[in-house]
């Protein structure tokens, strides 16, 4: 998503790698850009900060979650391999885990893309007030009811119905999906493009995405075609 | 052992004071030895509803903080000697209370009664949480409404998070003659979305409000048809298969048949 930020996800939960040789100021810079930038995904997240051999003080953490905080970003965990940025999240009161050095391949996974990468294949019904928020494509199988959220980086996909609120491409990615068996969200957003979902309508699969700037929903029958 | 069942919905004013008071008697009725509890510290009116607001000397909160005995804060009932009301405090507020707390308290009335009934507060915060902390299992009571059912799914998915096992469910305030002209919510359409298993359906009733003020269940009332449906929801707690009952709407075949028309033709 950025070269000095990478944000990774899984069952467990949302993690957000920092670069662990770059200049503090560029980080923080960064990281404010891509927390501005891509509020719709990162609103309301929580997350393990990766911050690899960085050794970081006390003040250098408050400040990264003072900004994440504003953004209404809360880590919920720090993982290090220096062990004054262990102790830093300890006095922050966060959970604070060993890290091994970043295994080579790590810096290599930044690329592809979340929108390209991984997956989460999710069985169960998403009920109001429960939010599920993935950096690579989202596959639920079973249905959103309304006040539930689907928050993606990538496309979303839905095997059951969608009637709460949906956000592929969350991370900026305009070419994200979205498809359900029964497409009926209270609001669609497609990267930063929103729309609402008009009273009546099919009952059949439907596929939303980007075209020309605006999110058009068309049968699953003639968009396969 | 008793079974601890705590009664919750998220939305206020949808009938979990008065459905505890109708389970507990109709419960007691069908001869178990009944404690509810009222969970709504502050807020209290299960008392009120069983006609038991005199005879209070102590509360919940008295018990957890050890200036009671359980036993010298139990109520009996008026009518039913098996029944009895655990009443909570009404000059205190939620936090007066762990969910600790609640849980010890459920273990020694599980011990001593059949069915704990728990009223739990409306909302998602302490109260709703120490209400279900002891729980064995959970009722949610909605009405047919679109903000209830909302805030019924909310709470499904507290409930499963606070790995309760899957909560059953209580429809209440059916108007079935509003149903069969398509202007409220079925009970397919409010299972339909929350997927849990249905336990009752309590028709809309007059009979409710004129019981609930005169301090006296609905299921004493023959004549009632949501106290019917109660001691209905009684005997499929106690295991019994009870099968759910066409609703009567009031209304003659004929206006039901241009009630039919009428829904064609929109």
């Amino acid at each position: 998503m950025s070269d000095l930020i990478s944000i990774k996800g899984g069952r467990d939960g949302l993690r957000m790698r920092l670069d662990d040789t770059a200049d503090w100021d560029r980080l923080i810079a960064q990281l404010q850009e891509q927390l501005t930038r891509n509020r719709g995904f990162f609103s309301g997240a929580r997350l393990t900060l990766e911050v690899g051999e960085r050794a970081m003080s006390e003040e250098q953490l408050a400040e990264m979650l003072t900004l994440m905080q504003k953004h209404g970003v809360e880590a919920e965990a720090l993982s290090a391999s220096a062990r004054e940025s262990r102790s830093a999240a300890r006095a922050a009161g966060l959970t604070a885990r060993p890290l091994p050095r970043y295994p080579e391949p790590a810096r290599e996974s930044r690329e592809p893309p979340a929108h390209e990468g991984d997956a989460l294949l999710v069985a169960r019904t998403v009920r109001s007030g429960q939010v599920l928020r993935h950096s690579g494509h989202l596959t639920l199988i079973g249905d959103v009811n309304p006040g539930g959220e689907l928050i993606a980086g990538g496309s979303v996909v839905v095997w059951g119905r969608l009637r709460g609120l949906v956000h592929a491409g969350a991370l900026g990615n305009a070419e994200a999906l979205v498809c359900a068996l029964e497409l009926r969200p209270t609001q669609l957003r497609i990267a930063d493009q929103i729309a609402t979902t008009p009273r009546g309508g099919p009952h059949t699969p439907e596929v939303a995405r980007i075209e020309d700037g605006q999110i058009v929903v068309e049968p699953w029958e003639s968009f396969k075609r | 052992m008793g079974r601890v069942i705590t009664i919750t919905s998220g939305k206020g004013g949808v009938g979990k004071t008065t459905t505890t008071a109708n389970l507990g008697t109709a419960l007691a009725m069908q001869g178990g030895r009944v404690a509810v509890v009222d969970a709504d510290i502050g807020l209290r009116n299960l008392d009120v509803v069983m006609g038991l607001e005199n005879r209070i000397v102590y509360d919940l909160v008295d018990v957890v903080e050890g200036r009671a005995r359980l036993r010298q804060a139990l109520i009996k009932d008026k009518r039913l000697p098996e029944l009895c009301l655990l009443p909570a405090a009404q000059t205190r507020d939620k936090d007066a209370v762990s969910p600790e707390q609640m849980t010890e308290l459920t273990n020694q009335l599980r011990a001593e009664f059949d069915y704990v009934l728990v009223d739990s507060p409306a909302g998602i915060e302490g109260g709703f949480r120490n209400a279900i902390a002891g729980a064995d299992q959970v009722i949610i009571v909605t009405t047919p409404e679109v903000s209830a059912v909302r805030d019924a799914d909310r709470i499904v998915g507290l409930v499963e998070a606070a790995e309760k096992g899957p909560p059953s469910l209580i429809v209440n305030r059916l108007k079935p003659r509003l149903v069969s002209r398509g202007e409220m919510l079925s009970v397919d359409d409010v299972l339909d979305l929350l997927a849990i298993t249905l336990i009752g359906i309590v028709p809309d009733d007059e009979t409710i409000v004129t019981a609930t003020n005169r301090g006296e269940a609905a299921v004493y009332d023959p004549q009632s048809q949501a106290g019917r449906a109660f001691v209905h929801i009684a005997r499929r707690l106690n295991g019994e298969e009870v099968p759910f009952p066409a609703l009567q709407d009031g209304q003659g075949m004929l206006e039901r048949l241009f009630g039919m028309f009428g829904r064609r033709r929109s």
